[in-house]
């Protein structure tokens, strides 16, 4: 029985346990946790005074505000001096975030440590060297000497940096945080001048919200607290019951249900209505985020389900509605934005030249979506409250808005709907990113200025790569073979290019030394232009670290200081060192460092030191928070008022200690930092945009939308003749509560794994009948891009015709069918539609079925 | 082993446990169940309706539990059909009370929602731990017995 190995009591954290502050590794969220660190053999007692958490454990705790301590937030580490330490990892109640509450991610936060007695053991421990098929240890020394040997191989020869390629995280969360940012930075773009290099999980370098940022808008400008404030929340493209579930569960969920009312009243004007809140969901997808607030309060919700791609047409609808209204202030968009700019908006994106029926009968037949909701939806966002007070709208958007297709046009006609309503700075509004993981970005200047109206595009590297460019290819911390759009051709290519390198250091024998690998690498890259040699930075082995030359072993979260902000409020805390890495993984910074000065001292040997004092960027780098200090240095001068925090970076810190952190805890400070002119001291920004727009003027700058051109070739090819009958379904990808931003770890993990075996398709139970599918059942989804084996949910989370597949799982990923086509503006991929067909499997895989849950998802009445 | 609990013997038990419980000493890493659970009768088969929950406590007086009978095989399912298990009735996210509704369990504090007929997995909602599940033994009068508790209860650092 069980399924799953499981657990009836739990290890007490002694009175002097190691207790930590920290955040949670995952989301966006960024929750925070308190750690316990003792020695196995030790444990605390019942009493208050017995134990590290403080608390009277001799009775069950009380419901909700008791101490949540469970099976999954407990394991085993073994620390650098060979004892075994107990590991708690607990939800912090002293966290204004999340109060106590936690997700089913962050809950297993415990269960992700490294340790001997689960799937986590699999960490990466020390260098592996591709010797054939074959990886074997090596010692740092030679992986160093490898990798500074053929960059500066490389270099030598072409005298730029144009054939180092590289795909690196940029971000915050999941071990990540603003110290290895600065560390990579460094390394690529002010020691190396790379310009082929892609970012995360997509295949070029670039901001995938440059469609607000260029109208003077950060994503990240609302606070958690403006949830609470809201008149309506409206979640565009975003599930985060699924995908941020505390924030929604604590924040989003007690406004809908009434309960926040109260701070309403306090935060509101004086004689302003304060009501439980409205949400609007706009998604094409029934999601568990409008169920739940539809069972809690169903003449308080609102669902729009947009044909895929048409959401910026509909956005300019609920705009052109406002307009029509009369629900926006003159005085304000003439005070705060530019006029001249504006007059382009009123004609290319609410046309105002086209007449109000005929051009809501023309959204309507694009976007699917019946005038009578839109209308609606324009009421609820935007029409004044009795008294003729300001409605308050919080408007939220992320994956279904930034991975659509046209990108640029997306997110900008979302955040100018939010200006126009004047939805922007005050308390209970705001225009923003949900956002995926938490954010810590500081770096040197970049080689991508913006979109294609700011000088971009940027570079597809994957394309680059794929045509057979480039010689070197550096993966940090992200898994391209899962997470990069049309990932089967991708993988294959990259399979193949690696193949060549390592099929030719056989040949006549390996190389005996690292000296001789490095030369003979060399020679194989300058005499077939195809071969490709790879190394892959991460903390376990990956599907694409399968490919590699050589696999360098990296620090995770817990295993070193870091400092992240989250999304909602750019909270910005210290998230402790608690337990060492496995074996020999090091910090990405410290990789990094240690790469450079290996560079530096073969530059040396030549007498070249100008080149060699470039690649010494840390060599007083110490410990973390050193390069937490010196990517400040980055930051623009943050002495500047209230009225000017527009001007500064949203991550700004400049002033920030590690020492500060610790003194304010989970209370964290919010970015950007100002250090008052007046009085010198720290202060946070708690919502962005009240008085500026982060433009050289301080105005805002309207954009004029295209007009709907239909689908990419990419697509479209797949929506006439024969192909139309071979490829009936659209299908769309997304997020799974389970496993969201935590699949490379819960592989490892039996709650997780045993729960969702395999990646699944929803699938509607008209369709399903039709086509003799059960829950599930197996398919085989395919495209002319590529398959994958995807085990059936039927459920009216989708619509008739339209599929969804979930995204990143391990035994196969949603990317193998998605298009190669990206924004031309931008360069951000449709990661979210295409057109497949499915079949059915000959028999069943009987331990699947056993294990999956196939309960309907979305359903809570 | 199988015996009814007397009201006697549960508070002799739950003393004897209690004495354990604040024993401290060296922690517990085995797996469950490591603890001495009692065996207490909680329906029998001829009784148990399908889709109709029968509430009982277990393993002492405030811990609720839900016996249900599925109506189709179940992990850990007794009986004729296989199909009746039960659970912990508190939600292993914060501790509030789930509901047996639509063939799952619901919490309605923030929506885990934990599937009965496979372990008590969290398919859906915020709760990082499984519903514990009880284990059940039937005696040849078709009387079920709970056993044990595999997971550990809401709101204890030791089940009993």
């Amino acid at each position: 029985m069980a399924l799953i190995p499981r657990r009836d009591q739990l290890p007490i954290p002694p009175k002097n346990a190691r207790v930590h502050n920290t955040v949670c590794q995952y989301c966006t969220a960024g929750c925070g946790y308190k750690v316990y660190v003792w020695p196995v053999g030790q444990q605390g007692g019942l009493k208050a005074d017995q134990n590290a958490f403080g608390v009277d454990l001799s009775q069950p705790q009380p419901p909700l505000a008791g101490l949540s301590y469970t099976e999954t937030m407990h394991a085993v580490t073994t620390g650098k001096d060979g004892r075994q330490y107990h590991v708690v990892i607990v939800p912090a109640k002293d966290s204004p975030y999340n109060r106590g509450n936690y997700s089913i991610r962050g809950g297993t936060n415990a269960l992700t440590v490294w340790s001997l007695d689960r799937g986590t053991q699999d960490r990466l421990e020390y260098p592996l060297l591709r010797i054939g098929d074959q990886f074997q240890a090596i010692t740092w020394q030679d992986a160093l000497t490898l990798v500074a040997g053929v960059i500066k191989g490389i270099r030598d020869r072409d005298g730029n940096d144009d054939n180092i390629t590289v795909k690196a995280y940029d971000h915050g969360g999941s071990g990540q945080g603003f110290e290895d940012n600065y560390g990579l930075g460094k390394f690529f773009f002010a020691a190396l001048s790379v310009k082929h290099i892609a970012i995360h999980n997509r295949p070029a370098y670039n901001s995938e919200v440059w469609g607000s940022r260029e109208r003077g808008v950060h994503e990240l400008n609302y606070d958690y607290t403006d949830a609470r404030l809201a008149d309506t929340v409206v979640l565009w493209g975003a599930n985060p019951f699924e995908t941020a579930t505390v924030f929604y569960a604590e924040h989003i969920l007690p406004n809908i249900q009434g309960n926040t009312v109260a701070e309403k009243q306090e935060a509101f004007a004086k004689g302003e209505p304060a009501e439980p809140g409205y949400l609007i969901v706009v998604d094409p997808r029934k999601t568990s985020s409008y169920t739940v607030a539809e069972t809690v309060a169903k003449d308080r919700v609102l669902l729009l389900r947009p044909n895929l791609g048409t959401d910026y047409i509909l956005a300019n609808a609920i705009a052109r509605v406002v307009w029509e209204r009369g629900y926006y202030d003159m005085a304000y968009l003439q005070a705060r934005t530019d006029m001249g700019l504006f007059e382009e908006y009123k004609q290319k994106s609410l046309k105002l030249q086209v007449p109000y029926a005929e051009f809501m009968a023309q959204v309507e037949r694009i976007t699917g979506v019946p005038r009578a909701q839109i209308e609606k939806a324009a009421d609820w966002i935007a029409k004044p409250k009795a008294g003729k007070f300001k409605r308050r709208t919080l408007t939220i958007y992320e994956k279904g808005i930034i991975w659509n297709m046209k990108n640029y046009d997306q997110v900008a006609a979302i955040v100018q709907l939010a200006v126009l309503t004047h939805n922007v700075g005050r308390p209970g509004t705001g225009c923003g990113r949900l956002g995926g993981h938490q954010e810590g970005y500081v770096r040197p200047k970049s080689p991508t200025p913006g979109s294609i109206y700011r000088g971009g595009p940027p570079v597809n590297v994957d394309k680059f790569l794929v045509e057979g460019k480039g010689k070197f290819y550096w993966v940090v911390a992200t898994d391209p073979y899962l997470s990069t759009p049309n990932s089967q051709v991708f993988r294959k290519r990259i399979h193949e290019r690696t193949q060549k390198l390592t099929r030719a250091l056989g040949q006549g024998g390996e190389p005996g030394t690292i000296q001789e690998r490095v030369r003979k690498i060399l020679d194989v890259l300058y005499s077939d232009p195809d071969a490709l040699f790879m190394v892959v930075q991460d903390i376990y082995m990956t599907e694409t670290a399968r490919d590699a030359h050589l696999i360098l072993p990296a620090a995770g979260w817990g295993e070193a200081n870091e400092t992240s902000i989250n999304c909602q409020g750019r909270l910005l805390r210290l998230y402790e060192k608690f337990m060492d890495p496995p074996g020999e993984a090091k910090p990405d910074w410290e990789i990094f460092k240690l790469v450079g000065l290996r560079l530096a001292d073969l530059y040396r040997a030549e007498g070249k030191a100008q080149e060699a004092a470039k690649f010494e960027f840390g060599k007083n780098w110490k410990t973390d928070e050193d390069v937490f200090l010196a990517g400040a240095e980055e930051f623009k001068d943050n002495r500047v008022s209230e009225e000017d925090e527009a001007t500064l970076e949203a991550e700004n810190y400049k002033g920030v200690t590690y020492k500060f952190l610790k003194e304010v805890g989970q209370q964290g400070i919010r970015t950007p930092v100002r250090r008052d002119p007046k009085t010198g001291k720290l202060v946070g920004t708690v919502r962005r945009y009240t008085h500026k727009f982060g433009t050289p003027d301080g105005k805002f700058k309207w954009y004029g939308s295209d007009d709907w051109e239909g689908y990419p070739a990419e697509v479209a090819k797949y929506l006439e003749g024969e192909k139309a009958k071979q490829y009936p379904f659209w299908v769309t990808t997304g997020r799974a509560q389970t496993i969201w931003q935590t699949a490379y770890h819960d592989r490892h993990l039996p709650v997780k794994a045993a729960a969702l075996p395999l990646p699944y398709v929803e699938i509607h139970p008209e369709d399903a009948k039709r086509l003799g599918l059960q829950s599930g059942d197996l398919v085989e989804v395919y495209n002319e891009e590529g398959n994958g084996t995807f085990m059936v949910y039927v459920t009216d989370a989708v619509k008739p015709g339209l599929i969804f597949l979930v995204m990143y799982h391990w035994r196969g990923t949603s990317n193998s069918l998605t298009s190669g086509y990206t924004d031309p503006k931008t360069t951000i991929p449709w990661y979210k539609g295409t057109r497949a067909n499915l079949r059915k499997l000959a028999g069943s895989i009987p331990s699947v079925q056993q294990t999956a849950s196939l309960l309907q998802q979305n359903k809570f009445d | 082993m199988t015996q009814t609990l007397s009201r006697r013997r549960f508070v002799k038990l739950t003393a004897a446990a209690t004495a354990l419980f604040t024993a401290g000493g060296k922690a517990q890493l085995g797996y469950a169940p490591s603890l001495t659970y009692p065996a207490v009768k909680v329906a029998n088969v001829s009784q148990v309706k399908t889709g109709q929950p029968v509430t009982f406590s277990y393993p002492d007086a405030s811990s609720p539990a839900i016996l249900v009978k599925l109506g189709k095989p179940a992990v850990g399912g007794v009986g004729p059909g296989r199909d009746i298990v039960a659970y912990s009735a508190l939600c292993t996210h914060m501790g509030c009370p789930v509901q047996y509704e639509g063939g799952r369990f619901i919490c309605r504090c923030h929506y885990s929602m934990f599937d009965p007929a496979k372990a008590g997995q969290t398919y859906q909602g915020l709760a990082s731990s499984w519903l514990p599940q009880i284990p059940l033994r039937v005696d040849g009068k078709g009387d079920i017995y709970a056993v044990a508790v595999a997971g550990l209860i809401w709101g204890r650092v030791k089940n009993v």
